[in-house]
């Protein structure tokens, strides 16, 4: 019982909280900036008082309404600490970064929403109410993204809404046929059904849009011109996180079975996605658009590993959900740091940061070398593994692919730091950025370094949530 | 002994590292302890000669923490803590006073904790983390070298983190292929597999070394990064961990053998590297630069001893790996006592210095005689052996070891006629000699250049053979292959005799080869870039790219324009139909019915 109440709480007190903020903000702002961050730190520390439950092997299962039902596993704690986690690190980060614009209060009551909206996704275990969390976060996502209400961020805005929503709806029309075949919206009962072609492609739709894959992408570069803690939320932590969990969740955890030939067919999309996203942040200018086409590009890897389906692919994956949040949130961060200073985003106008920005600098570095997979950092256990589902399931050509990837990934980001941070100075001498945005991207910073090192942690905890899915290809 | 003594060597110059960067202060002292410790841990080791190992909790899914010493290993490690204690204690007089003084010591120390671990690794990934994971302190050490050196540092990390992620997939292929990854029991069948695996894993191995083509950086971190960094990693510790890996692979997993054609493969490579390396190192004009080059080359030896898959190949390989850490580094500890001293390693304002700097020429001397194959020096004994197995293989890649050999006895000449003697510049007379703690390391480093010369047949015995497990019977060297080194020697002093008659002064030597008819034009494009082979990479890279951008804006544009575009027209094409004209409704309500009309009589008809 006492479970089970943890678990509705960690959904609802973000969600129910969020509409209280702006109601709280009539009494003091300060009180609701810190209402805001303990809302989500509630919700995280919640998280981690289920992973003692989860890790002796327990699931947990909360009834709503109907039959509809929170459900608990390693893969839903997992996705939900790693989520949980960044989000904090971020909200706090925006004390700093937000304290400087207008509209605060929409702000917070959106990011706390789509945070909780996040957490409901992530724990329901009824297609409906997948659904339902899935178009929550879409329409939060779409109010941050054009946060600062300029026309043509309005249209960008306007654009990840449709776009995720033309993938969302053809998702609900596969649920709906599934719910045809079986009669169950219900996760559970519909374990190790199968699944026909038709319902493959629509459910994959919804999922690649979410998750900005090629050939519907397009939208995340876009949406950078949202506030820097909404891109890093986008990027790092909630939004796109989205697509391949729900992959995760649908096709591994509930073990739908599908034709083999998507085996490797998912795999090609996420390696052609990994390719076009890596050529396009070599030619980009833009800061922020250069993350973003590296997030698409990243969420290549974990589509090729969760596709390919043995257990090194589905672990690697669930680790490069973990260590590239950690790292890309660290680099939006740190981006958001510089666009707020030197009042731009184009590389080639910025140069030699390093001498005054140090701190930021040196996080942007130790979050790319996580983001390429240096070691000791912690995204290279998760690359190495992602790489080596591939030659494990012996599609050696499919790792030569992301190899490809993954030797852009090392260029265009060592150019992006050599162009903002080193070199000669090309703008005014600005300042370091304020206290709480410096804690933040070096808490992230420190954390991948700390993922790499500690490895043994989450490690333990992925090898005893493999035993729990279906899904995994021996 | 424990074996958690193995985890010491890695704990030990990390925790080291973390101090100097915490207190800022003592730097020197620390890591003057920190690297003597790990001596003496690493010398009562090799005396024990046991095998221990190391097991700890790690990441599963094949990833362990496994921790293997044995004969091998702990000669390597004896030879990386050695050259770490005598570099620090070189670089306590040559840093003294330069800029990022602390995070110098702290990434040399971070270097000797990997590259530690990365010998006693049992298990590939094991191996991999602490091998990759060299990447960020040389990344750091390049790059404090100076204001435009981070332009090296960046080339250095794709060059070497390229070759790293090609050595990843072929771990992974190892492990597809033999279901374990720990080192000591792994055998991989060459099938085309198997021959995929070994060439990437060749790959890491090699370019950690410095071979061809993954060396160009070399020559630019010459220029930019401090100089201890040159003697310590690009000379020493790189050479040693990419042998180390080569002679893993091909003898112990991949048993490759004579008439496979990967050892071809191996043979040529060496071979293009000693040559070409060589040859740009002879026409060089800077003391580190010139330098640079021959640590590419030699490499070259290293590889084609081993390529040979010959017993006495192997061994002069082996023994040419530690014979070239030490007189390459000393070579570069005399470039720093220069560097120190007159402020300059351009050649053209050298000169004379013997005189002046007598123990570092005597240094100089010794271990260039070395690296030129001059009996009874070391680098003679590990040359013949290496000249003995390429001729049994073929004599076109003797011919080109030989070669090669001409041309560094060639540039060396030059080098040190430029440098220590001929004509003292104006500038250089109040020059004097380096201090004691940048002597001491050259000085011991020289003596064990002619100790390994002289009693080369125990330092082999000691050291290499038990390494091999068939039996190894050292012989004589073939009388026709010494006379021919001897001819090939008194070859280049002639020529540079008589190079330097016709130029008039040692710097010019070698200037007619430079600008020789063909070979002045191909120099030219070299010393321009041209062939670097990073470079036509990145153009490559960035050509890809482009197309790969135009393929996402083609996307963009079917979201932008296409898509917006065909919605305002199918929606202004529905507008014009409903145009508020009374009759053309109708017409509409009548077709509909007709329509509808139809499939009901289609209905009731089936």
């Amino acid at each position: 019982m006492e479970n089970q109440a943890i678990l509705l709480l960690i959904v609802l007190v973000p969600i129910l909280g969020a509409f209280a903020l702006p109601l709280i903000s009539c009494l003091s702002v300060r009180l609701r900036n810190l209402c805001a961050l303990s809302f989500v730190l509630i919700s995280f520390i919640l998280t981690i008082a289920l992973v003692p439950v989860v890790y002796s092997g327990q699931t947990i299962t909360a009834h709503i309404l109907y039959n509809a039902t929170f459900y608990a596993d390693g893969l839903a704690v997992f996705m939900a600490l790693v989520s949980a986690s960044i989000s904090a690190v971020i909200v706090f980060y925006s004390l700093g970064y937000i304290s400087h614009y207008e509209n605060q209060n929409e702000y917070y009551l959106m990011v706390v929403l789509f945070f909780g909206a996040m957490m409901g996704l992530v724990f329901s275990s009824n297609l409906i109410f997948l659904y339902l969390f899935w178009e929550i976060t879409a329409i939060t996502s779409w109010r941050l993204i054009g946060f600062f209400r300029e026309k043509q961020h309005v249209l960008r805005a306007d654009k990840a809404f449709l776009v995720t929503m033309f993938g969302s709806v053809l998702m609900l029309l596969g649920f709906v046929s599934i719910y045809q075949q079986t009669g169950s919206f219900d996760l559970g009962a519909l374990k190790n059904s199968h699944l026909s072609n038709l319902v493959v492609i629509l459910i994959l739709t919804g999922i690649l849009s979410k998750s900005a894959t090629l050939p519907l992408h397009t939208w995340l570069p876009d949406a950078g011109v949202a506030p820097s803690p909404v891109t890093a939320l986008l990027h790092a932590a909630l939004l796109v996180k989205i697509g391949v969990y729900v992959f995760a969740r649908l096709f591994i955890a509930t073990g739908f079975v599908t034709e083999d030939f998507w085996h490797t067919a998912v795999p090609v999309i996420a390696g052609a996605s990994a390719l076009v996203a890596a050529g396009a942040a070599m030619t980009a200018t833009d800061l922020k658009r250069i993350i973003a086409y590296s997030t698409v590009s990243q969420i290549g890897f974990i589509f090729m590993g969760l596709a390919i389906g043995n257990a090194i692919g589905v672990a690697g994956a669930m680790l490069y959900i973990l260590m590239h949040g950690m790292a890309k949130g660290g680099l939006f961060l740190c981006a958001g740091i510089v666009e707020q200073n030197t009042k731009t985003k184009d590389i080639t106008r910025l140069g030699g940061l390093i001498k005054t920005m140090p701190i930021t600098a040196v996080s942007f570095l130790l979050c790319s070398f996580s983001v390429m997979g240096i070691p000791p950092f912690g995204g290279f256990f998760s690359k190495y593994m992602v790489m080596t589902s591939a030659t494990q399931s012996g599609k050696v050509w499919i790792a030569f692919i992301f190899l490809a990837g993954a030797i852009m990934t090392i260029v265009y980001l060592l150019r992006v730091f050599n162009l903002v941070f080193m070199g000669q100075a090309k703008t005014q001498p600005v300042k370091e950025g304020s206290s709480t945005m410096l804690i933040s991207v070096a808490l992230l910073a420190a954390l991948s370094l700390a993922g790499g090192i500690f490895i043994y942690y989450p490690s333990q905890f992925l090898q005893l949530t493999i035993l729990q899915l279906p899904g995994i290809i021996k | 002994m424990n074996a958690n003594i193995l985890l010491m060597l890695v704990i030990i110059p990390l925790v080291a590292a973390i101090l100097i960067l915490a207190i800022r202060r003592l730097s020197e002292i620390i890591a003057l302890l920190a690297t003597g410790s790990m001596l003496i841990i690493a010398i009562a080791l090799f005396r024990q000669n046991l095998t221990y190992s190391l097991s700890l909790p790690w990441a599963g899914f094949g990833i362990e923490f496994i921790f293997r010493l044995y004969h091998f290993s702990a000669f390597i490690l004896l030879a990386i803590t050695a050259f770490a204690f005598l570099i620090v204690l070189y670089s306590c007089s040559f840093m003294h006073g330069k800029n990022y003084v602390n995070q110098f010591y702290s990434y040399l120390l971070i270097s000797a904790a990997m590259a530690n671990g990365a010998v006693l690794a049992d298990n590939f990934v094991l191996l991999l983390f602490f091998w990759e994971g060299l990447l960020v302190t040389l990344f750091g050490l390049i790059a404090i070298g100076g204001k435009e050196a981070f332009r090296t540092a960046t080339k250095m990390f794709i060059i070497v983190g390229v070759s790293d992620l090609c050595l990843m997939i072929g771990i992974g292929l190892v492990w597809y292929l033999t279901g374990t990854l720990t080192i000591s029991k792994i055998t991989v069948p060459l099938n085309t597999l198997g021959c995929t695996a070994f060439i990437l894993l060749m790959i890491g191995a090699i370019s950690k070394g410095g071979s061809m083509p993954f060396h160009s950086w070399i020559p630019d971190a010459a220029v930019d990064a401090p100089l201890p960094f040159m003697a310590f990693l690009p000379a020493s510790l790189e050479k040693l961990l990419g042998i180390y890996l080569l002679a893993r692979i091909t003898l112990d997993m991949f048993k490759l053998t004579t008439g496979s054609w990967l050892s071809i493969l191996l043979m040529t490579i060496g071979a293009i590297t000693i040559l070409l390396a060589v040859m740009m190192a002879l026409i060089q004009k800077d003391y580190k630069k010139l330098l640079s080059y021959h640590a590419i080359s030699q490499v070259g030896y290293m590889i084609l001893g081993i390529g040979t898959c010959l017993p006495i190949g192997i061994i002069g390989g082996l023994f040419h790996m530690i014979n070239n850490a030490l007189y390459k580094s000393c070579l570069f500890l005399t470039a720093g006592s220069v560097e120190k001293q007159t402020g300059t390693t351009d050649l053209n304002k050298l000169g004379g210095l013997w005189s002046k700097m007598p123990v570092t020429a005597v240094c100089f001397l010794i271990t260039a005689a070395s690296i030129s194959g001059v009996p009874p020096f070391n680098g003679f004994f590990s040359k013949e052996m290496i000249y003995d197995a390429a001729m049994e293989r073929h004599p076109i890649f003797y011919i080109a070891a030989l070669l090669g050999s001409f041309l560094t006895a060639a540039s060396f000449l030059k080098l040190g006629h430029a440098a220590f003697f001929g004509k003292r510049n104006q500038e250089n007379e109040n020059t004097k000699e380096a201090s004691l703690p940048m002597l001491i390391p050259m000085v011991i480093i020289a003596a064990i250049c002619v100790l390994f010369g002289l009693y080369h047949r125990s330092a082999v015995g000691t050291f290499l053979t038990p390494i091999l497990t068939e039996q190894f019977v050292e012989h004589d060297a073939s009388v026709l292959l010494v006379t021919l080194t001897a001819i090939v020697l008194i070859l280049a002093v002639i020529h540079h005799i008589i190079g330097t008659e016709i130029h008039g002064g040692g710097v010019k030597a070698a200037d007619h080869i430079h600008h020789a008819p063909v070979l002045g034009g191909i120099y030219d494009k070299a010393e321009k870039r041209l062939f670097d082979p990073y470079e036509i990479g990145l153009k490559i890279v960035n050509v890809i790219s482009k197309i790969l951008s135009f393929m996402d804006k083609a996307v963009d544009w079917i979201y932008n324009s296409m898509t917006v575009n065909s919605a305002y027209a199918a929606s202004d094409t529905i507008k014009n139909l409903n145009t508020g004209n009374y009759s053309l409704y109708i017409i509409w309500s009548l077709a509909g019915g007709v329509i509808v009309l139809i499939m009901m009589l289609k209905g009731f008809g089936s």
